[in-house]
């Protein structure tokens, strides 16, 4: 059973790794804490739901979700925070919480207040080696999770964009002064970002078989809790803070049945990793 | 004729005032982010509860009890986190309102999800107060601490507060302890909200943790932003414009949180300073349409 | 600080007076019954049932003449599930909308805060299926809140019906009990605990999970396949319950489920899908019940909405269909209401016959329902005294 549960929480662990990422990236480069990334999150899931209902294919349903979020991630960025950089950090924050109450209910008026079932088929199957059952849903987080970051990974390191991108996030003046457009930069940051976080969503809906306006409420706090936890700013420490506490949230409920809430667990980890490592597990000053 | 509606819709507004006043003194004096506000209403609020059902302690003894209580857990709270950085320090006091939320719910000792009852209003003169002379109260209180509000702005400790506000790293240079100020307003704002708390909790009756969470804190911090964060009256106006609001908009049930979002939305994207704020379309327009122009002659 | 205090005497007195504005002018000779729900919010899908439900029942009223001639209008609240906005619901039904009777269609926090409102100012209510038992008991005199009454099952009773049926028609033997974490889930797995152990059965675990916003019980569910149970009871509105019962299947768990109300709604069945099949229930509605007054009920509720009734609309339906027939019976003076209802004898409600109410609650049989070919089911009826009736509070 340690095993299965081993896979329960790395399968969590990696959607909120999608969710995550978008965050961190997007705080890395204009330090603004994105809170309304959970309302792309949850629109991702949404739009993956509907197109799925039109056009009946899942992965389809998944490329639109992510499409879908991007675009949305985009406006959010240009029409919302970039107007207000030049403002004390509270004013794009309290925008961003504004916004996200908005796309709740908007969700809730538009879609409807129940939870609606995706209910698609994946078409993968599961895989069972003796008691221990990897489940259809579980390979499929896993499988896209794995080629989002392959692909996130060789975009970074590789790519003459990606390394604009770093450059950017580490200090943007000294960046455009070497001719790279940092408008453009910042843009595709909020595309990718945001796309990773309407897969997220979509795949949520497909792990859960659910899709409803205030999915993105815990995530919204949680992700902020992890993206603190592995470092503001730093993509491998997400990526980790996420795994970890995925694996201690199942371990808590599974293993030593402890009767803690499963969502503050991302919280406590990150007041107490703070403590000692106070820029998070992976973070520099 | 008063009626018992109007009067509850008055003093819930007031209480509402009481604490985005004292967020105003966070966020607005001091210039802290906090997030978590609602975790001090709530201590307020279940201080109060508890000394007055388990212990038995009376209203007058046990509201004044839980801004004191409120205003320690502030401080004790308020000094690791202030050591932080801006970001941190918005994420962290989000951190405290779930903790403090999680904890109201979860520890049966603080009545668990089913909060806590049978918190009645104040006795005076050998019976219970009635909702005009509560709301007669807690008005003066609120006077009063408008009045604190004014001393408190002209005194050394509001100048600080500016230089802080201002340029944080420019007042520590020039001798100011940022620290010890920020500490300052961070227990006076929960010890405000704490007793706001507590006002809360005897008007209402019954209290469950469900009040004091994130979605709270954002309601408060909303008034402080409308009406105009850093301003006196602002968060005043703030108060009263959104804490009447879900009534007037009772007929238009379906909008009423998506209005609140996109008010909140817009009013920072464009009227960062608020309703009462400097720059704002409003101070403007009055400006312009009832005063006289300074330079007539 | 001139020019901003004039600016907020000016935006204070404006507020004022299009807050006069909003109030509505008053309507002509009618019945005025309140009704709140929390109609949008985090639980507006039960919001919208129930009110729905009511409505549907308000047309039948008046279509069939009204009360003795008068129409029956019908105020309605949204409480949005914020104890703090009831009390101004409940302050307003009383003060402003003078109405001459309550139907409850919200949660227990709302109902729970407006109970002693209502009791001060001697307002019936007719609570559908608010659980917690402080709606009608008043913790603090110790004594029951008689103008309070309860249709819904108080959270130990459907428990202990529900353990009833597990131990003694479904022979199991050993149990893990799976419930949220709130006030009615902690009633009612401690009422089954409590009733299981008296017949004889074991609770292996008995896990609670946070409510809400739980929708990942693998790690829970994981648990529980260690102890290989006969039965699993879960406790969980209808997203809990879907999801439960999805992920059970998906991890291979073959324990029987045995769910509670909660579970009693269509979209319960839409997201659980095939899963559901299978699992039973127990409820207050039983859609083979024969009687006219279900079927009816069912057929045109489908007919009006488009959707499936669940318990929340039949048990808030119900609750106003007590409350027009004591007015009925009484005519419009509260005090004489709920004579009738304290009198209630044998009613037959769409959820069942109610013998009496004691100290607010309702004595009646428990529904077992079971999931067949994508349908509740009938399975079995509940009725032994011991079991539904409520304790007595003291």
């Amino acid at each position: 059973m340690l095993i299965q549960q081993l896979t329960n929480g790395i399968a969590i662990g990696s959607v909120y790794a999608l969710i995550s990422l978008g965050l961190t990236m997007v705080y890395g480069i204009l330090k603004i804490l994105h809170v309304a990334h959970a309302g792309v999150y949850a629109l991702g899931a949404y739009i993956g739901l509907f197109s799925f209902r039109l056009v009946g294919d899942f992965w389809l349903s998944l490329l639109f979700g992510m499409a879908g979020s991007a675009l949305a991630g985009y406006l959010i960025e240009h029409f919302l925070y970039t107007p207000l950089l030049h403002l004390p950090r509270i004013a794009p924050l309290i925008v961003s919480i504004g916004l996200f109450t908005a796309m709740e209910e908007a969700f809730r008026i538009v879609a409807g207040p129940h939870t609606i079932a995706y209910n698609a088929t994946v078409g993968l199957g599961d895989l069972s080696i003796g008691p221990f059952r990897l489940t259809e849903t579980q390979i499929l987080i896993l499988l896209v999770t794995f080629i989002i970051l392959i692909f996130l990974w060789a975009f970074l390191t590789k790519s003459r964009t990606g390394l604009a991108m770093r450059a950017c996030a580490q200090d943007a003046e000294t960046t455009s002064s070497f001719g790279v457009n940092v408008k453009a930069i910042i843009a595709i940051n909020f595309l990718i970002g945001s796309a990773m976080a309407g897969a997220a969503g979509v795949l949520i809906g497909v792990y859960d078989n659910q899709v409803w306006p205030t999915m993105g409420s815990i995530p919204a706090y949680k992700a902020l809790a992890i993206v603190v936890l592995g470092g503001l700013g730093n993509i491998p420490g997400t990526v980790l803070a996420s795994i970890v506490v995925g694996l201690v949230e199942t371990f808590f409920i599974g293993v030593l049945a402890i009767p803690f809430p499963r969502d503050a667990v991302a919280f406590v980890a990150m007041v107490l990793v703070l403590m000692f490592k106070p820029y998070g597990l992976l973070g520099k000053a | 004729m008063i009626s018992g509606y109007l009067i509850t819709v008055l003093i819930t507004v007031i209480i509402y005032v009481i604490l985005a006043h004292s967020l105003n003194i966070i966020t607005g004096r001091a210039g802290q982010i906090s997030l978590g506000h609602a975790a001090f209403f709530g201590i307020g609020a279940y201080t109060s509860a508890l000394l007055y059902t388990k212990v038995g302690l009376p209203f007058w003894i046990d509201v004044p009890l839980a801004g004191v209580v409120a205003g320690i857990i502030g401080a004790l709270l308020g000094i690791p986190c202030l050591r932080v950085r801006d970001d941190f320090l918005a994420i962290t006091t989000m951190g405290i309102n779930f903790v403090v939320e999680a904890v109201f719910l979860y520890i049966p000792f603080f009545g668990g999800a089913m909060g806590i009852g049978g918190i009645n209003l104040p006795k005076w003169f050998g019976r219970e107060m009635t909702k005009p002379e509560y709301f007669v109260l807690i008005l003066l209180v609120l006077v009063g601490l408008l009045l604190l509000d004014y001393r408190l702005g002209r005194s050394w400790i509001g100048l600080a507060w500016n230089s802080i506000r201002e340029d944080e790293q420019a007042a520590e240079t020039m001798g100011v302890d940022v620290v010890r100020f920020k500490v300052l307003a961070f227990i006076m704002g929960s010890a405000i909200a704490g007793l706001a708390g507590g006002f809360y909790a005897h008007f209402l009756t019954f209290i469950m943790p469900q009040n004091f969470g994130f979605g709270q804190s954002i309601v408060i911090l909303s008034m402080v932003v409308f009406g105009g964060i850093g301003t006196r009256w602002g968060p005043l106006v703030g108060a009263i414009i959104l804490g009447v609001l879900p009534e007037i908009f009772r007929p238009i049930m379906e909008y009423r949180t998506l209005v609140y979002g996109v008010l909140l939305l817009g009013m920072m994207r464009f009227q960062p300073g608020g309703l009462l704020g400097p720059e704002s379309f409003l101070m403007n327009l009055f400006r312009r349409s009832v005063f006289q122009p300074a330079s007539k002659e | 600080m001139k020019r901003s205090v004039v600016l907020a005497g000016f935006l204070s007195v404006l507020l004022t007076f299009s807050f006069f504005m909003a109030v509505p002018v008053r309507a002509q000779e009618t019945i005025k019954i309140g009704f709140f729900a929390p109609i949008t919010g985090p639980a507006a899908a039960d919001g919208m049932s129930a009110k729905h439900a009511v409505e549907l029942g308000l047309k039948e009223v008046n279509d069939a003449g009204g009360i003795k001639g008068k129409k029956v209008e019908l105020i309605i609240y949204d409480d949005r599930l914020n104890p703090q906005e009831a009390v101004a619901i409940a302050n307003k039904l009383i003060e402003k909308d003078k109405v001459v009777g309550v139907v409850s269609g919200s949660y227990s926090g709302p109902t729970r805060v407006t109970a002693p409102i209502f009791q001060k100012a001697g307002m019936p209510m007719v609570a559908g299926y608010a659980v917690h038992p402080d709606v009608t008991w008043d913790p603090v005199q110790k004594k029951p809140n008689d103008f309070i009454f309860r249709n819904g099952f108080l959270g130990e009773v459907e428990g202990a019906a529900a353990a009833e049926f597990a131990v003694k028609n479904l022979k199991a033997k050993k149990i893990s009990i799976i419930s949220m974490d709130n006030d009615f889930g902690r009633a009612i797995s401690s009422g089954f605990a409590a009733r299981a152990e008296k017949l004889g059965s074991t609770i292996l675990t008995k896990q609670m999970y946070k409510f809400p916003g739980e929708k990942d019980f693998r790690p829970y569910l994981t648990r529980i396949k260690e102890g290989n149970p006969d039965l699993i009871f879960a406790a969980g509105y209808y997203n809990e319950a879907a999801s439960i019962v999805r992920q059970a299947k998906e991890l291979g768990i073959t324990s029987q489920i045995l769910g509670e109300e909660g579970f009693d709604s269509p979209k319960f069945l839409e997201i659980a899908g095939p899963a559901a099949e299978g699992v039973i229930i127990a409820t207050n509605l039983d859609r083979d019940d024969p009687r006219p007054l279900v079927q009816n009920f069912l057929k045109n509720y489908k007919k009006a909405y488009g959707e499936d009734a669940d318990m929340v609309g039949a048990s808030s339906y119900d609750a106003f269909m007590i409350l027009v027939k004591a007015i009925e019976k009484a005519g419009t003076d509260p005090k004489a209401i709920q004579k009738a209802l304290l009198e209630t004898k044998d009613y037959n409600g769409l959820t069942g016959k109610i013998s009496r109410f004691v100290q607010g609650e309702v004595v009646k049989p428990v529904q077992i329902q079971v999931v067949k070919e994508g349908k509740f089911r009938r399975m079995a009826v509940i009725d032994n005294p011991e079991v539904i009736t409520p304790p007595l509070k003291q």
